[in-house]
């Protein structure tokens, strides 16, 4: 069986094929989506952003370059404006405290944690993570991107990724020990 | 509490290399460091846990975020149509002289006599006006204007299968079984990844939906689940 590449999807739409633009969309939707969604937190939003993502594969389909994976460009152009709309809605600043002080829908991590499922009290702590550690944790958990490939996304040095990722859990330890679950570390 | 992991600049370089060992992103000289590491640091190994906790917890947020609508697509699509796509190939393609084709079919024209361009513009018309009515004839089945592959909404009157494809499937060859089967979607894909496909009016049959899906279901190169749908 015959598996058609996304790089080979990718030289049909330089030329114009709606159809391999079609497949490559429905293999790569749900995972842009889901990432987009996680840092903007609205659907019609998201849902925009990866209509935009593959707008812009469409036009520069012939300029790609296989040094890195459709995957990890798509995620690179998604990442751009997913931040560029938090910048225009002013919930990018980098700062926790703002973060952390969103409206979330979910249960707290307090109140979670009364109902006795760690996992959930895990999630609810993912929830209010900055969006500068979220993006982090999901690109290496969820995405199962490597080092190399989050420095491209995220358009930062290597040991920046590596040092990102390890505050990003340790400020998730961190909360998860403000709501009374103390796993050792920090 | 201190860390004594973070004050150790080795231990701290194999700790921060945990998480791509967990999800299977290293370097092998790298996993082979850290499984040695791994095997005489209980601390470490405990940090380890401590991210597959926060792993497993992570896929599952995320896989609860579900899928877009299939708003996103016909938005996507119906722009494609309203830009210019990428130039087709002949207009990029230069002669010797670094001249376009579409120069090169001026000049070539323009030497031409009259009579001889007037008969070559109605045979071409002839052409354009066959190939319109023979694509809009397989790409529009309901009325005229543009559609994506997924129409506005399921009817009763019709017949439908929930299908998915399979992963290796080739564009062209889905294309083909569409046509083949007489098929079109009319939702999807969902957020696991089902298409919901008309295949016939309600003058169809519940067994004989059945057997078209079981058709459908033995071309394993292109589908890997069909089941009739209301």
């Amino acid at each position: 069986m015959h598996t058609e590449s996304d790089e080979d999807l990718v030289k049909r739409i330089a030329s114009g094929d709606r159809l391999a633009m079609k497949v490559l969309f429905s293999r790569h939707q749900v995972r842009v989506y889901r990432f987009v969604l996680r840092l903007v937190r609205d659907e019609t939003l998201a849902e925009d952003v990866i209509s935009d993502v593959f707008m812009d594969l469409w036009r520069q389909a012939d300029r790609f370059e296989a040094r890195a994976s459709v995957s990890t460009w798509l995620l690179a152009i998604a990442r751009n404006k997913a931040w560029s709309l938090l910048r225009k809605r002013r919930d990018a600043e980098l700062d926790e405290d703002y973060a952390e002080s969103l409206e979330d829908e979910s249960d707290g991590p307090e109140i979670v944690l009364q109902k006795q499922d760690k996992g959930l009290a895990i999630r609810a702590c993912l929830q209010r993570l900055s969006a500068e550690h979220r993006e982090v944790i999901d690109l290496v958990y969820y995405h199962e991107t490597s080092v190399e490939e989050v420095a491209r996304i995220v358009g930062i040095p290597e040991n920046t990724v590596k040092t990102r990722l390890f505050h990003a859990r340790k400020k998730l330890g961190e909360m998860l020990k403000a709501a009374g679950i103390d796993r050792g570390w920090p | 509490m201190s860390d004594s992991i973070a004050s150790d600049p080795k231990r701290r370089e194999l700790e921060e290399l945990l998480p791509f060992y967990a999800n299977g992103r290293i370097a092998d000289a790298d996993k082979r460091r850290v499984e040695a590491a791994l095997a005489a640091d209980a601390e470490l190994a405990a940090r380890l846990d401590l991210i597959r906790d926060d792993m497993a917890e992570t896929v599952l947020l995320n896989e609860s975020l579900g899928a877009p609508s299939h708003r996103a697509l016909e938005k996507l699509m119906a722009e494609i149509e309203t830009a210019a796509g990428p130039a087709p190939l002949l207009a990029r393609a230069t002669d010797g002289m670094g001249r376009g084709f579409l120069g090169w079919l001026g000049s070539l024209l323009a030497g031409q006599p009259p009579r001889r361009l007037a008969y070559a513009g109605v045979a071409a018309a002839a052409l354009i006006a066959f190939q319109g009515v023979a694509i809009t004839s397989l790409a529009l089945r309901e009325g005229g204007g543009y559609q994506t592959a997924s129409a506005p909404g399921a009817r009763a009157s019709e017949r439908y299968v929930l299908l998915s494809f399979a992963p290796d499937a080739k564009a062209g060859d889905i294309a083909s079984f569409f046509k083949r089967f007489d098929a079109s979607v009319v939702d999807g894909p969902r957020a696991n990844g089902f298409f919901k496909v008309r295949v016939g009016d309600a003058s169809l049959s519940a067994a004989q939906v059945d057997a078209i899906a079981a058709r459908m279901k033995s071309e394993t190169a292109i589908v890997s689940f069909v089941a009739p749908s209301p």
